[in-house]
């Protein structure tokens, strides 16, 4: 018998097996349950297709959306308009994971008591956009393709990122084949999914992979004939700049003198800069993950790699992605990643409360230091600060052709230098003209909206 | 009037109160409940019982503390006699039930000598010399005074004040699921909820009432099989309460089979002779499955008669312990495995045949238990290989159809409509109930497919919470320690196969629908002991824990051990 009861080891292997499984469920429990909860099934979460509780406003408390029942949007056409991208619509016919991303929140799920107190109090999700800046570059994009984004480059709030064309959620337009081409991918957010062809404002990047590997590169001189030959091509100026120093023909956007810069840097290390620099990144938050950009510097023949050190050739960057890269420079080399989501409350207390997720070191503090004094000297000395009063701006423009019979991309990037004001912006316009002429007065009235919403 | 209409505004906020207090009420009851019983299962001092001496020549005197003793050189022998010319395993001394006593040589070296004679089995009488290994030796069986006076001095299992206080405290638990339901049900549902819930209550009390008269007083395993059919009805009231007479009925079927394997297995003898019943009942209800059944997702497991619905195949189960539990004598004759090891073949073949992979496994888990503690050894060749076999024609016979199952296996979120659709809103139902449920009849569990079988914890949990799905789980595992524990100080090895054999299919069947429903294994649509709705499952799990109750030999604790001859109670104080 004694014998017997040893053998009997064999039904507490059983019993800790089961022991053990339970345990591995509950560890998994604790982790993903918040998955679980929000799976698209959930009849306690959902209301058919699309999450069906909570409420999202602006920075300030503006409602944009009650996700409950039929969705109510805000009762002003032009906000509506103006946050469609990232509220969405009632068919999901635009892509904004932002607010399901955090369906748990919204719904008061905790991995305490669940979803006991959903229905009690409507969760609150705070955007940190604004709407009245939303609405004011709306305005200022008027019927332009394109897009306007402003953040905070310290606590990665993203205060203003506009998209059009837009549609008002409220009223759907019918779009018709052919007919209206002014609405085509009106349900695409260019914020985050596009990429556009940089032109000049690339040129921050070629400047700094410079002046992180030549050394006597701020001593040099750069001579700029209209036009330099390059193997079988050439690269072309719109004027004949003379003899420049590296500052100068950063301000005049010299083309010959950036190709010169492109030639003596190579591609593969044009190409590992982009890399350390993040500037092609997809950036990741909230649910969000924005398009990566493009470049396809190694490799080319000298003169295509020269126009890949302008901006041109075979060059993408997504809007998003090029602002946070603007935004490290402004933050000293290492930026912080924007998000939309500020915090989600329900019944007076935090559920999420977003926080400021720094990035990789980009580059090195003095060579953001360099950029940040070349990029105010842009604005300083020629485009003017009566355009942005009292706001010390830095910042480059760029003008990307794009062939066809279109007009060139007018783009703008650069940062407000101003501890009170730490923003970051970006601007891309299609089928416009030159940057300087097209973006910088529509930056100039949101970074306006911005400081008076932010004071 | 406006009293009125003022009382009926506040109900709404009574309701919601009252269900927002059981959601911390319940778990807290429960755990007392199972705490108390656990505590005295587990903590029970194993007291020897002493049915013999035998006097050595010498003068030592050697205890003799179950009916079935090896006699041997082995340190692991019931009673070791250290000699060099005694076999490791030399001989088995086996008591049975009218106190006679029966020495049988367990083919040993040099063999066992009674009077001078050397004999392969003999019937002891008073004053007969054995000669083991030239050892001499008399048995003295105790007195009937003895024996009266061992039993009373042993510690009582316990006492039945502290069964009343358990029974008590469920019936609370019961009265306050019950008023939930009424409360925050459907409507039309009340009929069914206070049938089911009182029945049980009415049963529970019996039941307790019972044991009383034949004054037994343990009753803690009854109350953890009771608190599981409580739960059982729970997910019942809410998912489908017109079943839940239903369920009812199927606890009193599952008291009587409880019972009648208890009372089967108080005489050793009368257990002997069951086995045989039990061996052809046990293959017949799969054979007639067979012809007769019903095939339903994919398995052949279902007998319709009238209006009853029976899966044969759970009573098998319970033929099936009886079948391989043995006596002490047969199990040092290795010979006898070979017959137990064609009858699970048999048994496998007939589960082949039904396309039934998660018995199929059951019967396999319980297959190997019995043959690890029947043959020691971690298993000689032939069991290996008929292991082996058995495993193969599984395999072989039945993974296609399992295999479908398997696919989802750990990518459940992959297949949401498919192969995951249980286990999926499993989850989410139970990330949505949290910790503490969301409350009687307020799950949404219920519209999914089999909610109060196969994923039957889902809905508890998404009602009552994660923590009383940990609860209904350290239950059946209490059970199962219990066993083990009692395994110590068995009488018989019969006994103690039974347990153990019963209670690892109970785990098993835990294991694999439990961790099955949260996807930490495949859904095999196995069910759950007392929980899942089912007859045939309600009277296998009930039919199991007779075989447990029987192993446990505390005084006074079962109706399946028979107490000492006119009873302990005669002779107190």
């Amino acid at each position: 018998m004694n014998r017997l009861a040893g053998r009997a080891w064999v039904t507490i292997i059983l019993a800790i097996s089961l022991l053990a499984g339970f345990a591995f469920f509950i560890v998994e429990y604790f982790i993903e349950s918040e998955d679980w909860v929000v799976f698209s099934g959930s009849p306690h979460v959902y209301n058919g297709s699309n999450i069906g509780c909570g409420v999202a406003t602006d920075r300030d408390g503006v409602l944009l959306l009650d996700l409950s029942g039929e969705r109510t949007y805000s009762s002003s056409e032009a906000i509506r308009k103006a946050t469609v991208h990232w509220v969405g619509d009632r068919k999901g016919s635009v892509s904004a994971p932002a607010l399901s991303h955090y369906s748990a929140e919204l719904a008061g799920y905790n991995v305490f008591s669940g979803l006991y107190n959903y229905g009690n109090a409507a969760s609150v999700a705070t955007l940190t956009l604004s709407a009245q800046v939303q609405t004011v570059a709306l305005e200022a994009l008027g019927n332009r393709k394109g897009t306007v984004a402003v953040y905070n480059y310290r606590t990665g709030e993203l205060i203003c990122a506009v998209t059009t064309p837009t549609y008002d959620p409220d009223n759907v337009p019918q779009i018709q084949e052919d007919s209206q081409t002014n609405l085509e991918g009106m349900y695409v957010n260019r914020f985050t999914q596009s990429t556009y062809i940089p032109g000049s404002i690339f040129k921050i990047v070629t400047l700094a992979a410079a002046l992180e590997t030549i050394p006597d590169i701020q001593e040099q001189t750069f001579v700029c004939k209209g036009k330099l030959t390059i193997g079988d091509g050439k690269v072309t100026c719109e004027h004949t700049h003379g003899t420049q120093t590296l500052k100068k023909a950063f301000r005049n956007s010299c083309n010959c003198a950036f190709a010169q810069l492109a030639q003596q840097l190579g591609g593969e290390v044009l190409e590992r800069y982009c890399q350390q620099f993040g500037v092609l990144d997809s950036v990741h938050f909230d649910g969000i993950t924005t398009a990566s950009g493009n470049i396809e510097a190694a490799g080319a023949t000298e003169v295509n790699m020269a126009w890949s050190g302008i901006g041109q050739y075979k060059d993408q960057i997504n809007p998003c992605g090029f602002m946070t890269f603007v935004g490290a420079i402004a933050a000293g080399g290492k930026g912080v990643q924007p998000h939309l989501i500020d915090r989600i409350s329900a019944d007076s207390f935090d559920t999420y409360e977003a926080e400021a997720e720094t990035g990789k070191l980009r580059m090195s503090h003095s060579t953001a230091q360099i950029l940040r004094e070349y990029m105010r000297y842009n604005v300083s000395d020629k485009y003017g600060d009566e355009n942005f009063p009292g706001l010390q701006v830095c910042a480059k423009t760029g003008t990307a052709e794009v062939g066809g019979e279109k007009r060139p991309n007018a783009m703008l990037a650069g940062f407000v230098e101003d501890e009170q004001y730490p923003l970051a912006f970006i601007a891309a316009v299609e089928d416009a003209g030159y940057g300087s002429e097209v973006c910088i007065p529509i930056i100039s009235r949101v970074l306006t909206e911005c400081v008076q919403v932010l004071s | 009037m406006n009293y009125v209409s003022a009382i009926l505004d506040a109900q709404d906020v009574y309701i919601r109160v009252f269900i927002g207090a059981l959601r911390w009420i319940a778990p807290v009851l429960a755990f007392v409940l199972l705490f108390r019983c656990i505590k005295s299962l587990l903590t029970f001092r194993r007291e020897p019982e002493i049915w013999a001496w035998l006097n050595l020549a010498g003068g030592r005197k050697l205890s003799v503390t179950h009916w079935e003793n090896v006699i041997g050189r082995s340190k692991k022998s019931d009673i070791v006699i250290d000699f060099a010319a005694v076999s490791r395993t030399h001989a088995v001394l086996t008591r049975y039930d009218d106190g006679s006593w029966l020495i049988r040589d367990a083919h040993s070296k040099d063999g066992v000598f009674v009077n001078g004679t050397k004999i392969s089995a003999h019937a002891l009488q008073p004053e007969d010399v054995i000669s083991i290994g030239g050892v001499e030796m008399v048995l003295q069986p105790i007195s009937r005074r003895q024996e009266q006076r061992l039993a009373q001095l042993r510690t009582k299992a316990s006492s039945l004040m502290s069964g009343f206080v358990n029974v008590f405290l469920l019936t609370v638990f019961q009265l306050l699921c019950c008023l939930a339901f009424l409360l925050g049900g459907e409507e039309g549902t009340a009929q069914s909820v206070l049938m089911g819930f009182g029945g049980l209550m009415v049963l529970q009390w019996l039941l307790l009432l019972f044991y009383v008269c034949i004054r037994r007083t343990s009753y803690e395993v009854e109350t953890i099989a009771f608190f599981l059919c409580t739960m059982g009805m729970a997910a019942i009231a809410t998912v489908a309460p017109e079943e839940a007479v239903k369920q009812l009925i199927a606890v009193v079927m599952g008291m009587a089979a409880f019972l009648l394997v208890g009372w089967s297995l108080r005489d050793l003898e009368r257990a002997k002779k069951m086995r045989y019943v039990a061996a052809v009942a046990g293959v017949a209800f799969l054979l007639i499955t067979l012809v007769f059944g019903k095939e339903y997702y994919g398995a052949k497991n279902w007998l319709i008669i009238g209006p009853l619905s029976l899966q044969p195949s759970e009573l098998s189960k319970v033929c099936f312990v009886f079948v391989g539990a043995s006596a002490m004598d047969r199990i040092v004759n290795k010979r006898n495995l070979l017959l137990f090891i064609v009858y699970s073949a048999a048994i496998c073949g007939c589960l082949a045949l039904m396309n039934d992979f998660g018995t199929a496994l059951i019967f396999f888990c319980a297959f190997l238990v019995i043959a690890y503690m029947r043959s020691g050894s971690v298993g000689t060749i032939g069991l290996a290989v008929s292991a082996l076999g058995f495993a193969g024609v599984v395999a072989l016979k039945i993974a296609p159809h399992a295999l479908r199952r398997f696919s989802s296996w750990r990518h459940i979120w992959e297949m949401p409509l498919t192969g995951g659709y249980q286990q999926t809103r499993a989850l989410m139902c139970m990330a949505s109930g949290g910790l503490l449920g969301l409350g009687a009849g307020q799950g949404w569990m219920k519209h999914v497919l089999a909610t109060d079988s196969d994923v039957v914890i889902a809905t508890i949990g998404e009602e009552w919470g994660i923590i009383m799905v940990l609860m209904l789980i350290l239950a059946v595992v209490a059970l199962a320690v219990f066993a083990v524990r009692s395994a110590a100080v068995g009488r018989s090895s019969f006994y103690v196969i039974g347990a153990c054999t019963a209670a690892s299919i109970l785990l098993v069947q835990t294991i694999l629908n439990a961790l099955g429903t949260v996807d930490v294994l495949p859904l095999t649509g196995v069910t759950l002991p007392f929980l899942s709705n089912g007859g045939s499952s309600m009277i296998c799990s009930w039919g199991l824990l007779g075989f447990i109750k029987a192993a446990d030999t505390r005084q006074n604790a079962s109706f399946a051990v028979k107490l000492t001859k006119k009873g302990v109670e005669d002779t107190d104080e």
